[in-house]
């Protein structure tokens, strides 16, 4: 569950980012975080996987107070959150089983369950037939996938995704949005998503948090009218 | 746990294997430094070796008064209170006069210089043992001070100039070795600031996945100790074989005066002690290089 208490986020060149918000998520909820440019809602996703610390208040993560984490305690937490951004950022010189199998590689997985579970998520995301290509081979909607398999390749309770499909078309946007929903059900993962396209959020109704001015203006439940 | 440390280990070569020439002038600065280093250790070693046999045998003599108020053995313990001094042995005039008189083979000349022993021109006199021979001026001042000495003798120039080349080979090598090094550490810690840059994505996706803060630098560390460790393979060869080969055709002494010190095992501590130096060099340009530009922001 993630509970978020009042937190305020004020950067050091003095910019008001959150300004005590509040915020309760349960788990395997499927969220989608809307609001305009600069309200915030990438400054309350960097908090939320303890990259940034809260100027007050408190974020808790299935328990865990993160802004009171030490630093050495962070990229433990962190494997319980995957993060997911609009640009891929997939390693240009790896392949797509490379590119996933290094996220799980750098945290330690023996090598047999290592395999097993990379074939596991392209599947998932249903792009295995692109196992060997490189990401420039691929289109931006299969360059996603690969960042959204390599996310949640080693488990993480959460996903958490800024914009992404801010560069995808309608159709891709779409297929995308699909594959959250899936891992929403099938890997019982919690689904935060920041997106600026009411597109996707008509045609996949979910609960939607507005953000306004680093607090939340709205919080609507699936099914509200927007 | 070993798959990691081979990890780290790959990663590391692949550091340096993607900045080769960067890599290879890092390692070549710090050849040159182990080079000047391992010259630097065998010379002042060896100058050691030569000059202790010398200092071990620095001695001043201490004349003594013919009239003087204290017994012998105070004035000893007076003179072994000075610092520095080793130990003290009296000899009396009549010694002194023995000594010299042995120093004439001819049994003429000595039983002509034998009528003199009555009017015998010697002093009873100390001969002061200094500790090294950094401190013969200080004893020397110190034994002049006291009343009842009349005059102090030392070992001449010849004890003082080799302390002081001595002393003048460590400063000038220290400063130069120092200096080195430091250059070697710049170097290296500049060339993992550009491996740091240029895998920039990596450490992106290592953070945001969440492998260990030792995880992300352990690599970076690595690349340095490589460099330190092939830049001191060919200083320690030159060493071991220069020195093995200077001992063999001098024969074990310089300008048949100054034996050097026997090579076996010798010149391998040498060797260690460079790549020791090189290790740490690489280790350390790495470090600074590491926290300074790889920010592990939280
Ligand atoms: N590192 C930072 N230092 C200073 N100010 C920052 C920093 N990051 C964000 N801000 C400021 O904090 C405010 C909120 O930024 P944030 O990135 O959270 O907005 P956002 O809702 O994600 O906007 P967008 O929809 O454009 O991505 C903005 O005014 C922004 O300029
Ligand atoms: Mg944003």
């Amino acid at each position: 569950m993630i509970k978020i208490e009042n937190v305020s986020k004020v950067y050091k060149n003095g910019t008001r980012a959150l300004d005590r918000i509040n915020l309760e998520v349960q788990d395997e909820e499927f969220v989608y975080i809307v609001g305009s440019t600069g309200s915030g809602k990438s400054t309350l996703i960097k908090i939320l996987d303890g990259e940034e610390v809260p100027s007050s208040g408190k974020a808790i993560v299935n328990g865990v107070d993160v802004g009171s984490l030490r630093f050495s305690k962070v990229p433990i937490y962190r494997r319980n959150v995957g993060v997911v951004f609009q640009d891929y950022r997939l390693l240009p010189r790896k392949t797509v089983f490379e590119n996933v199998a290094y996220a799980l590689e750098v945290v330690d997985t023996p090598k047999q369950v290592l395999r097993q579970r990379v074939r596991e998520v392209l599947k998932l995301v249903d792009i295995s037939d692109k196992s060997n290509a490189f990401p420039d081979e691929l289109s931006g909607g299969q360059q996603q996938r690969v960042a959204i398999a390599r996310a949640i390749a080693n488990r993480p309770k959460i996903l958490i995704a800024d914009e992404p499909t801010g560069n995808l078309d309608p159709r891709k946007s779409d297929e995308i949005i699909s594959l959250f929903e899936k891992i929403n059900a099938e890997e019982h993962t919690t689904i935060l998503i920041v997106t600026h396209d009411v597109g996707i959020v008509r045609h996949h109704p979910k609960r939607v948090i507005m953000i306004e001015s680093g607090n939340v203006a709205a919080d609507l439940p699936k099914g509200a009218k927007i | 746990m070993f798959r990691r440390f081979f990890h780290h280990i790959k990663e590391g070569f692949y550091g340096f294997g993607r900045h080769i020439g960067m890599a290879l002038s890092s390692a070549s600065a710090v050849m040159i430094t182990l080079i000047l280093i391992g010259l630097f250790i065998v010379l002042t070693l060896n100058l050691y070796a030569m000059t202790s046999s010398i200092e071990d045998s620095i001695t001043l003599s201490a004349l003594v008064k013919d009239e003087t108020s204290l017994t012998e053995e105070e004035l000893q313990s007076q003179i072994e209170a000075i610092s520095g001094v080793d130990y003290v042995e009296y000899h009396t005039k009549d010694e002194e006069f023995d000594y010299y008189l042995d120093t004439y083979n001819d049994p003429d000349l000595r039983s002509f210089y034998e009528t003199y022993r009555d009017d015998n021109p010697f002093k009873n006199a100390f001969i002061v043992y200094a500790r090294s021979g950094e401190d013969i001026q200080t004893i020397k001042t110190a034994l002049e001070a006291i009343d009842d000495i009349d005059e102090v003798y030392d070992g001449g120039d010849n004890t003082y100039t080799l302390v002081e080349i001595l002393d003048n080979v460590r400063i000038a090598g220290g400063t130069l070795v120092a200096a080195l090094c430091i250059l070697a550490i710049y170097l290296i810690y500049n060339t993992i600031k550009i491996t740091i840059a240029s895998r920039s994505d990596e450490i992106w996706i290592m953070r945001n996945v969440g492998a260990k803060n030792g995880y992300v630098r352990a690599p970076f560390l690595v690349e340095g100790i490589i460099i330190g460790f092939i830049g001191a393979i060919i200083p320690m060869l030159v060493i071991v074989l220069g020195y093995i080969y200077l001992y063999s055709t001098s024969g074990g002494s310089l300008f048949g005066a100054f034996s050097l010190i026997y090579p076996y095992p010798f010149i391998f501590y040498v060797a260690l002690t460079l790549l020791g130096i090189g290790v740490v060099v690489g280790f350390f340009g790495s470090y600074i290089s590491v926290f300074k530009y790889l920010r592990l922001r939280r």
